[in-house]
């Protein structure tokens, strides 16, 4: 078959897959699967024959974790999605990423209240992962904007990053077994010691396999005008790190804002990276006029990408897992927005158009070709 | 004494997970005795209405014929034989 391009769209409705040809033209709706249901993390697995999951986080009868083995035409749900053990006290509230693990079939689940989960047989059954999730910090951590919630797993050959809102940066070094904090450089603006051991609200990380050891991180910024004890605190919200996220440092120099949720890293190319801008009162674009920013050099500098995107009047959101680029020769970028847009960014970011207008707020977007 | 023989009414979407029954008959003395009959009988269906500390979860009411248990004992309400219990989501208008 030829290559298709398969878009997961997680909504608070359900999740949507819209399918098109390589050439991008026209994307085929199908769904919403799930139906009513909310839909924050959704992965296309491309390891042998393709398979989608869905978290379903229903309010009334619990987290579930949907999977579609036909390319979204139809979702089952699994055996049994990730549980706390009975006697730990703790109770699932959300299931915020699902990641391919190392293994063939091995999925990672992160979750609020945050904690990480491993199933090695495609979601059918789950097992805590205790190096993390039972942590000595864990009990520490406290629920940001969005809930108690690890987002953002980053797998990177032996080494795991996870993202946790607001808990910072945890690093294991030896395949998941054991995490330490590594937040040197990550500020929280939001507590009275700028520089924690632990306690940040990232928003996202993400790294490129070309360039071993760097990574991105969009950090909850917008403390410019901070009045509190220590006075301003600018340009901590975006940020890179080269050695495998043990420091970091800001990259923020340059862009309107340095709030937002989402970052990427180009497919080809480890020096471009793209991020939201938001206003940190109104979490939409400055000026009502939605960006996308992009660097192509690494964060020294940054140009704003908007054509094609309304010039005024928009107070959308796009949420930390809300937009996602695919590998394509020229990539095309895709943000959805919390008033249902679903926006390409075709030449890289260069032309956006939108794709769909009407569907419910959206939470999350991947995309694949398979 | 043989605890009183009772039914669970259940609700639409939570009948796939006991294989379509919309009503499943069993004895228990109380809400709390007839979850844990649940847990061991219907355990796909006891993880929709409990959450993993055992809690009912707390969009879900729970009626003993038409009385909520939260205006009972909660799931500690006492049972009578010929009781339907029922579960519903907590949904509103509005």
């Amino acid at each position: 078959m030829a290559d298709r391009i398969i878009l997961t769209i997680g909504t608070k409705k359900g999740v949507f897959v819209a399918e098109a040809a390589k050439s991008r033209r026209k994307y085929a709706l199908r769904g919403p699967f799930g139906p009513g249901v909310p839909v924050y993390a959704t992965l296309v697995d491309t390891r042998g024959t393709p398979r989608i999951y869905a978290s379903s986080c229903n309010p009334f009868f619990g987290m579930k974790v949907l999977r579609s083995t036909d390319l979204g035409k139809s979702f089952k749900e699994t055996k049994s999605g990730p549980a706390f053990p009975k006697d730990d006290g703790r109770a699932l509230a959300n299931i915020w990423a699902l990641e391919m693990g190392a293994a063939k079939r091995e999925l990672l689940c992160g979750v609020e209240p945050a904690a990480l989960f491993r199933s090695r047989d495609g979601g059918d059954s789950w097992e805590m992962v205790t190096g993390i999730s039972n942590h000595d910090h864990a009990r520490q951590w406290q629920p940001g904007g969005g809930g108690l919630c690890m987002h953002t797993i980053v797998r990177d050959g032996r080494r795991l990053h996870l993202g946790i809102s607001t808990g910072g940066h945890y690093l294991s070094e030896d395949g998941g077994e054991t995490f330490h904090a590594a937040n040197k450089g990550v500020g929280a603006g939001f507590a009275p010691d700028l520089y924690p051991e632990f306690g940040q609200c990232v928003h996202k990380i993400a790294r490129h396999g070309d360039a071993p050891g760097r990574l991105y991180m969009q950090n909850h910024g917008g403390w410019a005008n901070w009045t509190g004890p220590g006075g301003p605190r600018p340009d901590i919200g975006v940020l890179r790190s080269d050695d495998s996220g043990h420091t970091w440092r800001s990259i923020a120099k340059g862009l309107p804002s340095d709030f937002g949720f989402p970052i990427l890293v180009h497919p080809h190319n480890a020096d471009t990276v793209y991020v939201v801008p938001l206003d940190p009162e109104t979490r939409s674009c400055p000026g009502s006029a939605p960006a996308v920013w992009r660097s192509e050099n690494g964060g020294n500098s940054w140009s704003r990408l908007s054509r094609g995107l309304p010039k005024t009047d928009s107070y959308f959101t796009i949420l930390r897992d809300g937009m996602d680029v695919d590998h394509l020769k020229t990539p095309a970028l895709y943000f959805g927005t919390t008033t249902g847009q679903l926006w390409i960014g075709r030449e890289g970011g260069e032309q956006w158009d939108c794709l769909f207008d009407s569907l419910p707020p959206i939470n999350n977007v991947k995309v694949a070709v398979v | 004494m043989r605890p009183p023989a009772i039914i669970i009414h259940i609700p639409g979407p939570l009948r796939v997970f006991c294989s379509g029954a919309a009503q499943l008959p069993l004895a228990a003395q109380t809400v709390r005795d007839a979850l844990r009959i649940l847990e061991q009988s219907q355990p796909a269906f006891y993880r929709n209405v409990c959450d993993e500390t055992g809690t009912l979860r707390r969009h879900l009411n729970v009626f003993v014929n038409s009385d909520n248990i939260r205006d009972l004992d909660g799931i500690d309400t006492m049972l009578s034989p010929g009781d339907v219990v029922t579960i519903l989501p907590a949904v509103s208008g509005g």
